[in-house]
């Protein structure tokens, strides 16, 4: 019961049956895809799903907390080397990507720890976090171009400049997909299978509740406190230092799992991850469907990589057609599209049903 | 003569003190040299010309800012260079002069996060219930703060701090542009809280809303304690009148 009341909170949009019914409707559309959609559509999708959890680590982090990152792409190429580094040096020995997987999630977590109380503990907001984050990714990229000299090797891994990570010699194994399990017993989930489309779709929508639930809690009332009005907040006894810090760890985890899982889909990560381009992406994915909601957040990245992949058979134009949409959503709805719909939605329905969008779209 | 008793004594003990409270901002002193004691249970009013340094005294009690010198004291403690948040964890509240309640929320979630506080989530609908009434905003527990009157508005911000059952509660300017019913309402609200021992300091420019508190007032002007005594005794002060006419 209690979860079931977190679950459809006022934070989130989506509190009545009809979105539960339109919830397992797309689970079930989903599930069913591989029936319907050719592999490479499937493996297409995977990454969809990974681009997800990178929406959902900045929805979080800007949308409730109001704290943007420019540099959200940082902790997902982190959390990318990271899985590819443990996983280059522990593979023979484990014969499972386990602690490749924890390393991905954690090392972001920590290294956003370390700069997070850098910004946050000097009272650093808006715009200045937005650069410095940003600055810390291109200083990432920047660095990992020039490690093409072979003594750039951590143990069996090879950083590899601009080509990548890569093995450090021939004897080292490759960079594996996603090898789950203990000892004997493990399951090698392949980029390109269906089982790894099943993984990835599972685990989104398991972070999606499990976000819904937080932002519902008490904590989320504090981030979104602290995105409204921190010195206010901070009024009441809390120290809005500690919350920042904590959601930003928890954002760059979950940029972190999203870049392990694309390591893995692709076994296969480089310094292009941490160019300008991608981290801006995330923040037009969800300023597209509506930071201020989790649900808005995840379609908006799902439905924007599709578009633009869609545009992409046409050249150049994608950049420039995403950027018109950009510029078309902050013009007729600056809150996000989806919100924006739902609240078009609500507007039909009685009043009573209407408060949790209206908490959402304001 | 008698001596009083330990009670009386700490009774007595003034609960906010600062001593030699200096604030400069880019060569302006905003406050200069203040000294000013509160007793535990008091009401006191501040008045003064507009810059007198009356808002800026309050963020530094809150430690909202630093002092560039002097000290404040809380309960006989050093709490100079204490956060905010710690100082409100000792019992410090404050309303600041613009509204800041949270516009997005409801009535019941801008409750919520002061009452979080030192409150179980399952016992704060109830603590809700309780505090709407005395703040006269029964039934709108589900509004979006942004449809409310702007007197409502004010009562949730005085109401948000209340939440958080300070020992001393700051208000800057609570009843600032309420109307005459409106002051009234606000001016027994904050009585009724000074009767159940909360010590309550109070900004305001409305001379109605000081009267109608009729309590210690306190004058500042150029940072410094210009008058003190009864509301009666300010009123007829005739220096206070110069300084609110410019002309010292």
């Amino acid at each position: 019961m209690r979860i079931f009341k977190l679950l459809t909170g006022p934070q989130t949009l989506g509190r009545g049956p009809l979105f539960w019914s339109g919830f397992l409707l797309v689970m079930i559309v989903l599930a069913l895809a591989p029936q319907y959609l050719s592999r490479y559509e499937i493996i297409l999708f995977s990454n969809f799903f990974i681009s997800g959890f990178l929406a959902l680590s900045l929805c979080l982090l800007w949308g409730y907390c109001g704290i943007l990152s420019l540099g959200q792409a940082a902790f997902f190429g982190i959390g990318g080397y990271a899985y590819g580094i443990v996983a280059l040096n522990l593979l023979n020995l484990h014969e499972n990507t386990m602690l490749a997987i924890l390393a991905g999630i954690v090392v972001p977590a920590l290294f956003a720890a370390f700069i997070g109380a850098i910004m946050f503990f000097a009272r650093l907001k808006g715009v200045y976090i937005a650069i410095l984050t940003l600055v810390v990714s291109l200083l990432f990229q920047t660095f990992l171009l020039q490690t093409a000299d072979p003594s750039y090797t951590i143990g069996a891994a090879y950083l590899g400049g601009f080509n990548g990570l890569r093995p450090a010699s021939p004897d080292d194994p490759l960079l594996p997909s996603l090898i789950l399990g203990f000892g004997s017993a493990t399951i090698e989930l392949d980029g390109r299978s269906y089982e790894f489309f099943y993984f990835v779709l599972g685990l989104l929508c398991l972070v999606y509740l499990g976000l819904r639930c937080l932002v519902n809690s008490s904590y989320g009332y504090l981030l979104v406190g602290c995105r409204e009005d921190s010195d206010r907040t901070e009024t009441f006894g809390y120290d809005v230092r500690l919350i920042q810090l904590s959601v930003f760890c928890l954002s760059a985890a979950l940029a972190g799992l999203a870049g392990l899982l694309y390591t893995a889909w692709g076994t296969y990560v480089h310094p292009k991850v941490f160019d300008v381009a991608p981290n801006i992406l995330v923040v037009i994915w969800v300023a597209v469907g509506g930071r201020k909601d989790l649900t808005a957040a995840l379609i908006g990245a799902i439905v924007v990589e599709w578009v633009s992949l869609r545009l992409a058979s046409e050249g150049e134009i994608s950049l420039f057609v995403l950027g018109a949409i950009l510029v078309a959503v902050m013009l007729f709805a600056p809150e996000g599209l989806v919100i924006k719909l739902a609240s078009l939605a609500s507007s039909l329905r009685p009043k009573r049903d209407r408060a949790a969008a209206t908490r959402v779209e304001s | 003569m008698q001596t009083p008793s330990p009670e009386v004594a700490k009774a007595a003990e003034p609960v906010i003190e600062v001593r030699d409270l200096v604030k400069v901002y880019g060569g302006v002193k905003a406050i200069n040299g203040l000294n000013l004691k509160v007793d535990a249970g008091e009401l006191v009013s501040i008045i003064g010309p507009n810059g007198a340094g009356k808002s800026t005294f309050f963020k530094l009690l809150m430690g909202i800012e630093a002092p560039t010198s002097g000290k404040v004291y809380f309960h006989g403690k050093d709490i100079t260079r204490l956060p905010c948040f710690r100082r409100a964890r000792l019992g410090l509240g404050i309303k600041f002069q613009n509204m800041h309640v949270y516009q997005e929320l409801s009535v019941f979630q801008n409750l919520f996060i002061p009452l979080r506080r030192n409150h179980k989530p399952d016992k704060i609908p109830g603590r809700v219930k309780v505090l709407l009434p005395q703040l006269h905003l029964e039934g709108t527990e589900e509004e979006s703060v942004h449809r409310l009157s702007h007197g409502q508005q004010q009562w949730l911000a005085i109401g948000m701090s209340i939440a958080l059952e300070p020992e001393v509660l700051l208000l800057d300017e609570p009843a600032a542009g309420m109307s005459a019913e409106e002051t009234r309402a606000t001016a027994e609200i904050l009585k009724r809280l000074n009767r159940q021992g909360v010590t309550i300091g109070v900004i305001e420019h409305d001379m109605m809303f000081i009267r109608l508190l009729n309590a210690r007032t306190t004058v500042l002007h150029y940072g410094q304690l210009f008058a003190e005594g009864s509301f009666e005794e300010i009123e007829q002060n005739e220096n206070v009148h110069r300084i609110y006419l410019g002309k010292i």
